[in-house]
């Protein structure tokens, strides 16, 4: 297993390295001068000078990049053009909201969507199997924010079962975490449920068919054990290895979703940092977003080779 | 006729037909929502009662009524007049962000199709790195750039979904490149490059279409999210993603403000995607936006028994295993009347005996296995006759009942070792499990008994093949397996279908002289399904021949080879290739086993017989007593053969 990881590691490395380049070669074409952007532009010559001397902008963009790749190995992300305040700092502080609602709607998306796959797949064209069909394709026509939104109006608003706003981090009580990261991990995971189900459910149909699991019941096993742990063992192998991809989409919609809940996690980090240009941020954010595909893909492939013996390297 | 015409009609009227008959319907639907929208967006300054900028804040947060159907907003603007007007920015963004994606995905990935090398490399390498950050991400970096906007966040989408449009491009060149070159079996040239075009055009087309619907679908999302997070639409122009924007921000005081651009974003996009889903299936099957076809609904109580024959039932000994009598078993048809696969089938197997069951595949053999075990698939149902196994009716056991016999009293061994072993388990943890679910045992128990019967079937190093994954051993390896999870709890009958078909001939015998082995020292009855006479003859005491759905012959094996009595048995022996001829001409029986439904009323034979005769056309019975066959002419014919 260990040297599946490693050599998975070492396929994703280039990508790491391809969107550093990209995001830094991209943002630097900025057709606005950040240093107008940030002293305006009253400022003296010498002014601009002296900021485009402390940011380093005089230098050639090869270097430039050499050096801030450099930096970021280390884990500096540089500051804000702003507030100067650190990137990694910021991002830092913001990750763990991210990371939250991503996770806990990944796993929603993932308990939801086997569910309603397998349901459907054991009776196809049964009324539960339609249900599922209709609820998927109307799931994946469905916002997310818009979902989020009226899932504040009935469970914050109305039943007050929930928190309308906010986030508790899971060190300062996980029982408000939980409370404050159900509804918006609910609305973002919707559509990545019924993305799943349709995968699971066209899998699982293909693998009940197969001998083996013919061979399984005739050897007596139960019709749950059959479909649970033989069946549904295979079926994941498709599943899982367009999992990364989904997770990818959750991230992405994490950003937006957070803004119907007020969170202060990525998403309005990177809405301000757009709004005010502010490169260090932008390429900081999305050098630690390709970082975490890249430990979500490992993730997957890992699990992949563990369903799918015929993946590991021998 | 006409009763079997209304029969049907009825019986399709009852079935609920959401998908096949009501898809019309809902391609209709989603096809009039969307030129709705065409008409919404065209007209907008026509159709709204009200300017959607137009403010009134002694109106704001009305709900609905007559002079304001949806209400108004927290600026007392009117939010139907704002939802027509969405249509016309959803309608622009639509078209905006899919062309510019189609403009720059299609050449850049036809040129990199066609040039190959280190530009086809690195766009690739770029494209990889676009798409594995999230959508929504790569559209902010290029709006840091930008700059906010409608135009501008759709130049963003246009960018983002190009990526999908350049790699369905270059892979349709790289295609036809290959078609191409195969075809004109050299290297392509520049002259070559208009013929590659002329490929590539016509191919491209549909996947090209599908892929836009799926991109129209993805961009109205997508603007609707940026509009939303204020980086797409800015106020105060009315687009579905802002007027949700200021509905969240009134949530608790006016939720109803969400409810009317939501809807409206929901339908949309399901519309596009319904519409998307059409015209994929069209394409994969030839443009025919045809029903689907419904699989028959089960009905099998129409298919009316066959009635048996006396003499078929097999006399009763003490040490009898199996006992099937009068087996029936039907598939469901589309017209909802049962059609028949296996009629009138009675057989018996003693303590220690292997009875084959031989036939074209087609006979029914392999399916009378599984109905033993009642393992035929959803739309088969056995119908009639009774399945005795150790002295109890199987089909009248609840299915709790059964799972207990499966494993324990009959197992079975399919004909590919390769596929019936679950790909994702060690083969030693697929016997133990059996172990452990059917006897009980511990897990220790079980995986010392699971090695034992691994080395009693007769493979090297149990210890270490039990932790190997099926697709590392060889097919008779993995068949040796299978017997051994087959035998792992001692059942009195074992169904083996073909175990040997799929195995290199020089694997085939050590497996069945296992076979022969394993029932001396365990004693089951054993039911041998196979295509192949000659192995038949060599395992077999006593042999079945089946031909579309029905026993036409049984007889101990020495007997049935020196004389057999059918037509269709002396056509199968002839055809059986023998050892000692090296290029054997095969006289194969002329055409092929009717297909169920399709089946002579009288001798289902009778359309391949060279004997056949006028009173063959009536429904022959099986006669006899210790051997027994399905022909009328067979004492003549015999006798005939005899001399
Ligand atoms: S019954 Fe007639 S048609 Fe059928 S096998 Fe005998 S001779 Fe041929």
């Amino acid at each position: 297993m260990l040297r599946l990881v490693f050599r998975r590691l070492l396929a994703l490395a280039p990508l790491l390295f391809i969107v550093s380049v990209l995001t830094f070669s991209f943002t630097s074409l900025l057709p606005s001068d950040p240093v107008d952007l940030i002293i305006g532009d009253t400022g003296t010559q010498e002014q601009h000078e002296m900021v485009r001397e402390r940011l380093g902008l005089n230098q050639p963009i090869v270097v430039r990049y050499v050096q801030w790749l450099g930096r970021a190995v280390r884990g500096d992300l540089g500051n804000s053009f702003f507030n100067s305040v650190s990137v990694t700092g910021a991002v830092m502080q913001r990750l763990p909201v991210t990371l939250s609602l991503t996770a806990v709607s990944a796993l929603i998306a993932i308990i939801v969507g086997i569910a309603a796959g397998v349901a459907a797949a054991l009776r196809p064209r049964s009324w539960i199997d339609r249900l599922a069909t209709v609820g998927a394709t109307i799931g994946q026509a469905i916002p997310n924010f818009w979902f989020g939104l009226l899932l504040v109006a009935i469970f914050a608003v109305n039943l007050r079962w929930f928190p309308a706003t906010g986030f508790t981090p899971i060190s300062v009580s996980p029982w408000d975490w939980l409370r404050s990261v159900t509804l918006p991990a609910v609305a973002l995971g919707l559509s990545s449920s019924a993305a799943i189900a349709r995968q699971v459910r066209s899998a699982m149909v293909g693998v009940l068919q197969q001998d083996y699991i013919r061979a399984a019941r005739a050897q007596g096993l139960s019709a749950r054990r059959v479909i649970l742990k033989h069946a549904l063992t295979n079926a994941m192998v498709p599943v899982v290895a367009v999992l990364s991809f989904q997770i990818t989409v959750l991230l992405g919609g994490a950003l937006i979703v957070e803004q119907v809940f007020a969170i202060n996690g990525l998403g309005t980090l990177a809405i301000t940092a757009v709004r005010q240009q502010d490169i260090p941020m932008i390429q900081g954010l999305v050098l630690v977003m390709v970082g975490l595909v890249v430990i979500v893909q490992l993730a997957t492939d890992v699990i992949y080779g563990f369903l799918n013996p015929k993946a590991r390297p021998s | 006729m006409t009763a079997r015409a209304t029969d049907s009609g009825a019986t399709r009227s009852r079935r609920p037909r959401w998908l096949a008959g009501g898809s019309f319907v809902i391609v209709a639907v989603a096809a009039a929502v969307l030129a709705l929208l065409l008409f919404l967006a065209i007209f907008a300054d026509l159709v709204s009662p009200y300017d959607p900028l137009t403010q009134n804040l002694m109106d704001s947060l009305q709900g609905s009524s007559a002079a304001h159907w949806l209400g108004t907003d927290d600026l007392g603007r009117d939010v139907l007049s704002r939802l027509i007007y969405g249509c016309r920015i959803a309608v622009i963004a639509a078209a905006e962000a899919t062309t510019i994606a189609l403009l720059i995905g299609v050449p850049i990935g036809l040129f990199i199709g066609y040039r190959g090398g280190w530009w086809d490399w690195i766009v690739m390498r770029v494209v990889e790195a676009i798409v594995s950050i999230p959508g929504i991400m790569v559209a902010i970096v290029i709006l840091a750039l930008l700059g906010t906007g409608l135009h501008k966040a759709m130049i963003a989408l246009g960018i983002l979904f190009s990526t999908s449009f350049l790699r369905l491009a270059r892979g349709v060149v790289l295609a036809e490149r290959e078609e191409v070159y195969v075809r004109s079996a050299r290297v392509i040239g520049a002259s070559d490059s208009r013929i590659l075009l002329r490929h590539i055009l016509p191919n491209i087309a549909p996947p090209l279409i599908v892929q836009t619907t799926l991109t129209v679908g993805a961009v109205l999302l997508a603007e609707a999210g940026l509009s939303f997070i204020g980086l797409g639409v800015q106020p105060p122009d009315a687009s579905w993603g802002t007027m949700l924007s200021t509905a969240a921000a009134y949530m608790d005081l006016h939720p109803f403000l969400a409810i009317p651009p939501g809807i409206a974003i929901i339908l949309t996009v399901l519309s596009v995607n319904l519409i998307g889903d059409v015209i994929r299936d069209g394409i994969g099957r030839g443009i025919t936006v045809a029903a689907r076809h419904d699989t028959p609904v089960a009905r099998f109580e129409a298919a009316s028994a066959v009635e048996p024959s006396a003499a078929a039932l097999p006399p009763l000994r003490p040490d009898e295993v199996l006992r099937v009598e009068g087996l029936q078993v039907t598939v469901a048809s589309q017209d909802g009347t049962g059609v028949p696969l296996i009629t009138d089938l009675s057989l018996s197997i003693a303590k220690g005996e292997t009875l084959g069951l031989v036939g074209e595949s087609g006979s029914g053999k392999t399916l009378t296995g599984l109905a033993i075990l009642g393992l035929t698939s959803v739309a088969l149902r056995t119908t009639h006759g009774s399945i005795m196994l150790n002295g109890r009716d199987l089909r009248s056991l609840s299915q709790r009942e059964i799972q207990h016999v499966r494993g324990n009293e009959v197992a079975m061994v399919f004909q590919d070792p390769t596929t019936s072993l679950n790909p994702a388990f060690t083969v030693g943890s697929q016997i133990a499990e059996v172990l452990r679910a059917k006897k009980g045992l511990s897990k220790k128990e079980a995986w010392e008994r699971t090695v034992a019967l691994i080395d009693r079937v007769g493979i090297p190093r149990p210890e270490e093949r039990a932790r190997a994954f099926p697709h590392e051993l060889s097919g008779g390896m993995a068949q040796r397996i299978a017997i051994a999870r087959a035998l792992s709890c001692n059942p009195s009958l074992l169904i083996a279908d073909e175990p040997t078909t799929a195995l290199d001939v020089t694997v085939q015998q050590e497996i069945l002289d296992l076979f022969r082995d394993l029932q001396a020292e365990f004693g089951m009855a054993i039911l041998f399904v196979t295509h192949d006479l000659a192995v038949a003859a060599d395992i077999c005491d006593r042999i079945s021949v089946m031909y579309a759905g029905e026993m036409v012959e049984m007889a101990e094996v020495g007997r049935l080879f020196a004389r057999p009595r059918h037509p269709y048995t002396r056509g199968l022996l002839t055809a059986m290739p023998h050892a000692s001829d090296r290029n054997p001409p095969l006289p194969t029986i002329r055409g092929n086993v009717p297909r169920p439904g399709t089946w002579p009323a009288g001798c289902r034979f009778s359309n391949r017989c060279d004997f056949r005769i006028a009173a063959c056309e009536r429904r022959i019975p099986l006669t006899g007593t210790n051997r027994l066959v399905r022909c009328i002419r067979a004492e003549e014919l015999s006798l005939e053969a005899a001399q």
